[in-house]
C-alpha cells in the first residue's frame, strides 16, 4: 500500500460513504473520473480499501467497461457515434477523415496529449445523424469534409466549444 | 384513498391547473437528449435572454419531445386559455417569433406551427393528425405524458393519475399474488426483446424461499438505433418507478436497482431526482403512503459494456464486479444480486404495470395483434434513411410498410434495400420483405430474425451489406465480455472476415469459414454469442448476390467498400477542385487547376473532397486487380490475421445446445 499522500486523502475523501456490498463499485470509479478525468492506479488501491476487494478486482472493474480510463484524459474527446443511422451517412468516411487528420486510431490520443479519440454509442439522436460528441456536446449532421475542418481545428488548438 | 396520497393528490391538482391554464403565456422547451443534440439548450438561453430584454410576460416551462425528433429542437406555447401548439424546429434564431406568437401576435411563428396539442387554433390541425403519428391507432398509453408534462414534476404525474393505482393497492391491503395474477392475466411480457412473461417471473421471486429479495430494472438499452427506454426515462420517471413499486409489493422486494447506462446521463439525473422527490412525498422508503409497506429505489450508472444488458451481466455489474454474464441456472429468481433472489424487468415493462394495475387487465389486451398473440402496445424508434426520424407508440401488428409511409418513405425517394430491427442480435432482412413484415414477433422469426426491443432502423440503397456487417460484427467483438472461447475469437474471425472482404481480399472459402464461426457462437454461454451470426446469416442467406459479388467479383455496387471502389478527378473545370485538394486529410490530390489527380496510394476514401467538389471528383469501382488490399484494408481487429486457406480437413456438424444449459458452477461472488 502506498503511503498516504494528499491526493490519496482527497479520494479517500470521494468515496468515504461508499460501502463494501451494496453496488457502490460504479459509483466510485465514477466520481473519481468525473473529477480527475481518469482512474489512477493510487485511486484503485483507495477505493479497494474502501469497498474491502483487492486492487486486482478494481483494476479487472475498471478496465472492463469502455467508460473508464486508466490514463489522464486529453483536454478534448471526440466520441464518434459508431451506431447504424450514421453509418448509412458515410460514418466510416468521417471516422477515417478524423483519424487521418490527427494521426491517431480510436481509442487513442494525440501526442499532445491535445485531442483524444473514442467510439461513442449510439444514444438515439439519429435526427442528427451523422453526429460526433464533441466533449460533451453533439456536433450533427456532419459530413466527412466538415470532420476534416473540425478535427483540423481541435488539432490546431481551437477551443472546443467554437468548433 | 389513503390521506396521505388525498393530500398530495391535492396539491398536485393545483399545480396541474395552473400548468395547464397559466396566468401568463408559456412557452416550454423539450429537453431531453435528442433536442440537445438538436441545439435546444441555445434555444432555452436565448429565449430566457429574449424574454429578459423585452420584459415580455412570458414564463418558460419545460417539456419532453412529443416524439417527431426530425423537427428539434420542438418547443409548445401554452395560453391563458388552455390552448396549446407544437412548434419545431425552434432555434435560438426563432425564439423572437416565438414570444411575438406567445404574447398575442397570433401566426408570427406560423411557419414553426406542428400541431394543436390541447383546444383549438384556426388553421393549425390536432397533433393526432400529424402524417407521422397515423399509426398510433390505439392512441398514447404508456407515452401519455410525453410532451404534456414536465418530466420533472412529481405534481404533473400525480394530477393525471399517477400513484393512484399503488395507493389503491396499499391502502386496500390486495393480495400480492393477485396483483401478480393481474399482470399473467394482461399477459404482459419482457419488452426488452425476450417477450417472457412478466408475472411469471414475478412468481418465481414471490416463490423464493429468502425473505431478502431485489427488483432490478434493466435500463441498460444498449441495441444501436433503439431509444425506446431512453424517451420512457427521460420523459416519464414516475412511471417506471411506480411500476418498480407495484412489482416490489407484488413479489414481496424490498429494495430495486436501476440499471442506466452511461449515454444517458438526463435519465440517469432524472431518475435520481424522481427517486428524491417520490421519497420525500412518502411514496417510496419506509411504510409507503402509510400502508407499513416499506421499498427503497436507486440508480447505478453503466460505463459502457453492452453485455450488461444480459440480466446475469447486469446482476454481475450491479455487485460490484465485472459486467460478465454467468451460466444460468441459478437463474436471478433463486440467486441473484448478491446472490439473493432477485427479478430483472426491461424499462418498458414495468412501465405497462401501474396501466394494467390502474385499468385493468380486459384494457391492456384490447391493443394486440390481429393474430392475439402479442399483447399490448409498444414503442419503436425509427431511424436511418427516412426522413422522419422519431419514436411512436402502435399496437403490435402495424404493418411495417404503413411505417415506412408516416416516416416519409425513403429518403431521396429510393428503394428500400434493408431493415434492421432490434440491433446487432437481431437481424437484417431485405427490403423486398418489406409487405410481409408487421410489428409482431411472428414475421420475423419466419426469416431467421427477431423484432427486438423496438429499434427499427430503414436502410436505403446506398448502403452495402458487407460493409454493414463489419460495423455488426465490429461490435460485437468489442463487446463481448471475453469468457466464452466460441464468442470472443468467433466474433473475431467473423469481423476480421468481413473486414478482408470489404477491403478487396474476399476469398471463396469465407463463406464456409463464416459459417463454422456461425455454428461455434452457438455454444456460448450466453445470448450475445448464441445471437451474434444472426445478421451475417441473414445476410449470407437473403443477400447472397451482394455478398458474391464482393467476393468473386470484387465489386461494391453500393460504392461503399474501400477496397473495391476508389476516387477519381472526372471534371478538371470544377472550380471546387482546389478546395477539395486543401480538405483532403492525407494530401492524396495532387497538381494543380487543370491537372489535378488522386493518389490511390495515399487515399483513405472518406469522401471528403466529393462532399466540396461532387462534379469533380466521383467515387467509382476500383477496376479488378488494381486494389492492394492491405493497404486498403483498415487495421485488423485484435489479433493478427491467421492465414486461413487451409481448407478444412473435417466434417462441421451443428449440435443443438442442450435446453437449460451445462449447469455449472455456482455464480462467482467475490
Amino acid at each position: 500500500m502506498p503511503l498516504e499522500t494528499e491526493a490519496t486523502a482527497e479520494i479517500r475523501a470521494l468515496v468515504a460513504d461508499l460501502r463494501p456490498d451494496h453496488a457502490d463499485m460504479l459509483e466510485a470509479l465514477h466520481r473519481v473520473q468525473h473529477r480527475y478525468g481518469y482512474v489512477s492506479q493510487e485511486a484503485m488501491y483507495v477505493i479497494a480499501e474502501q469497498l474491502k476487494v483487492t486492487p486486482a478486482h478494481v483494476y479487472g472493474v475498471t478496465t472492463y467497461y469502455s467508460d473508464f480510463r486508466t490514463t489522464p484524459a486529453p483536454e478534448v474527446t471526440v466520441a464518434w457515434c459508431s451506431g447504424p443511422a450514421c453509418r448509412l451517412k458515410n460514418g466510416a468516411g468521417i471516422r477515417d477523415a478524423m483519424q487521418a487528420v490527427l494521426g491517431i486510431e480510436l481509442g487513442e490520443d494525440t501526442a499532445d496529449g491535445r485531442v483524444g479519440l473514442v467510439a461513442g454509442q449510439c444514444n438515439g439522436s439519429c435526427e442528427q445523424a451523422p453526429q460526433v460528441w464533441v466533449g460533451e456536446r453533439v456536433v450533427g449532421r456532419l459530413t466527412a469534409a466538415r470532420a476534416v475542418t473540425l478535427a483540423r481545428a481541435l488539432r490546431d488548438g481551437a477551443d472546443p466549444a467554437s468548433v | 384513498m389513503s390521506d396521505a396520497y388525498d393530500a398530495l393528490r391535492e396539491r398536485a391538482d393545483a399545480a396541474w391547473a395552473a400548468w395547464q391554464r397559466p396566468e401568463r403565456p408559456r412557452i416550454a422547451i423539450a429537453i431531453e437528449t435528442s433536442s440537445l443534440a438538436g441545439g435546444a439548450g441555445d434555444t432555452l438561453r436565448a429565449l430566457e435572454a429574449e424574454i429578459g430584454r423585452r420584459g415580455a410576460a412570458v414564463d418558460v416551462g419545460r417539456v419532453h419531445g412529443y416524439g417527431l425528433q426530425w423537427l428539434q429542437p420542438l418547443a409548445d406555447i401554452t395560453w391563458p386559455d388552455g390552448t396549446r401548439v407544437l412548434y419545431g424546429p425552434v432555434t435560438a434564431g426563432d425564439v423572437g417569433h416565438l414570444i411575438d406568437e406567445a404574447t398575442g401576435l397570433i401566426g408570427a411563428a406560423a411557419g414553426l406551427a406542428i400541431g394543436v396539442l390541447s383546444g383549438r387554433r384556426t388553421g393549425i390541425p390536432p397533433i393526432e393528425d400529424h402524417p407521422f403519428l397515423a399509426a398510433e391507432t390505439m392512441g398514447r398509453r404508456l407515452l401519455a405524458r410525453i410532451g404534456h408534462t414536465d418530466p420533472e414534476s412529481l405534481d404533473h404525474y400525480l394530477a393525471t393519475g399517477g400513484y393512484f393505482a399503488v395507493d389503491r393497492m396499499l391502502s386496500r391491503h390486495q393480495d400480492p399474488a393477485s396483483v401478480r395474477q393481474l399482470m399473467i392475466d394482461a399477459n404482459l411480457t419482457g419488452r426488452g426483446g425476450a417477450w417472457f412473461p412478466a408475472g411469471m417471473k414475478w412468481n418465481f421471486l414471490a416463490g423464493a424461499p429468502v425473505e431478502e429479495r431485489y427488483l432490478i430494472c434493466n435500463a441498460d438499452e444498449g441495441d444501436p438505433g433503439g431509444w425506446v427506454n431512453r424517451v420512457l426515462l427521460e420523459g416519464d420517471p414516475h412511471l417506471i418507478i411506480e411500476g418498480m413499486l407495484t412489482a416490489a409489493f407484488a413479489t414481496g422486494s424490498q429494495h430495486g436497482f436501476f440499471y442506466i447506462r452511461n449515454e444517458y446521463p438526463l435519465a440517469v439525473q432524472r431518475m435520481r431526482q424522481a427517486i428524491a422527490d417520490a421519497t420525500a412525498a412518502g411514496l417510496l422508503g419506509d411504510d409507503i403512503l402509510g400502508s407499513g409497506f416499506s421499498c427503497t429505489l436507486e440508480v447505478i450508472r453503466g460505463a459502457g459494456a453492452y453485455v450488461c444488458g444480459e440480466e446475469t451481466g447486469l446482476i454481475s455489474s450491479v455487485q460490484d464486479g465485472r459486467g460478465m454474464p454467468r451460466v444460468k441456472p441459478p437463474f436471478p429468481a433463486a440467486a441473484g444480486v448478491f446472490m439473493k433472489p432477485s427479478n430483472v424487468n426491461n424499462v418498458e415493462t414495468y412501465a405497462n404495470v401501474p396501466l394494467i394495475l390502474r385499468n385493468g387487465a380486459e384494457w391492456f389486451r384490447q391493443a394486440a395483434n390481429p393474430a392475439g398473440t402479442d399483447i399490448g402496445t409498444k414503442i419503436f424508434s425509427f431511424s436511418g434513411d427516412i426522413p422522419r426520424v422519431g419514436f411512436m407508440e402502435v399496437p403490435f401488428g402495424v404493418p411495417l410498410a404503413k411505417i415506412v409511409e408516416v416516416c416519409g418513405g425513403v429518403t431521396g425517394g429510393g428503394r428500400l434495400k434493408a431493415i434492421q430491427a432490434g440491433g446487432p442480435l437481431a437481424g437484417y432482412l431485405p427490403g423486398s420483405l418489406l409487405g410481409e413484415l408487421s410489428l409482431e414477433r411472428a414475421p420475423f422469426s419466419k426469416h431467421s430474425a427477431l423484432m427486438g426491443g423496438g429499434g427499427i432502423v430503414f436502410i436505403g440503397e446506398g448502403s452495402c451489406s458487407v460493409d454493414l456487417n463489419v460495423m455488426f460484427s465490429e461490435f460485437l467483438e468489442e463487446e463481448s465480455c471475453g469468457r466464452c472461447t466460441t464468442c470472443h475469437h468467433g466474433n473475431q474471425r467473423m469481423h476480421e472476415v468481413f473486414s478482408r472482404v470489404a477491403a478487396g481480399g474476399g476469398r471463396t472459402e469465407d463463406r464456409h469459414n463464416l459459417e463454422l464461426v456461425g455454428s461455434s457462437l452457438a455454444y456460448s454461454n450466453c445470448v450475445h454469442g448464441q445471437a451474434s451470426p444472426t445478421i451475417m446469416r441473414n445476410t449470407l442467406r437473403l443477400f447472397e448476390g451482394e455478398y458474391e459479388a464482393h467476393v468473386a467479383g470484387h465489386r461494391c455496387d453500393a460504392l461503399r467498400c474501400a477496397g473495391m471502389t476508389r476516387f477519381r478527378v472526372v471534371d478538371q473545370s470544377d472550380p471546387n477542385l482546389p478546395a477539395a485538394r486543401d480538405i483532403c486529410p492525407t494530401g492524396a490530390i495532387k497538381g494543380e487547376p487543370g491537372a489535378f489527380e488522386v493518389d490511390d496510394a495515399q487515399c483513405v476514401r472518406c469522401g471528403a473532397c466529393t462532399d466540396l467538389a461532387p462534379r469533380g471528383l466521383v467515387r467509382e469501382a476500383a477496376p479488378p486487380g488494381t486494389a492492394t488490399p492491405e493497404q486498403r484494408a483498415p487495421k485488423p481487429p485484435g489479433v493478427p490475421a491467421a492465414a486461413g486457406r487451409v481448407p478444412l480437413p473435417f466434417q462441421t456438424t451443428v449440435i443443438a445446445r442442450a435446453e437449460g444449459g451445462m449447469g455449472g458452477p455456482p455464480p462467482f461472488r467475490r
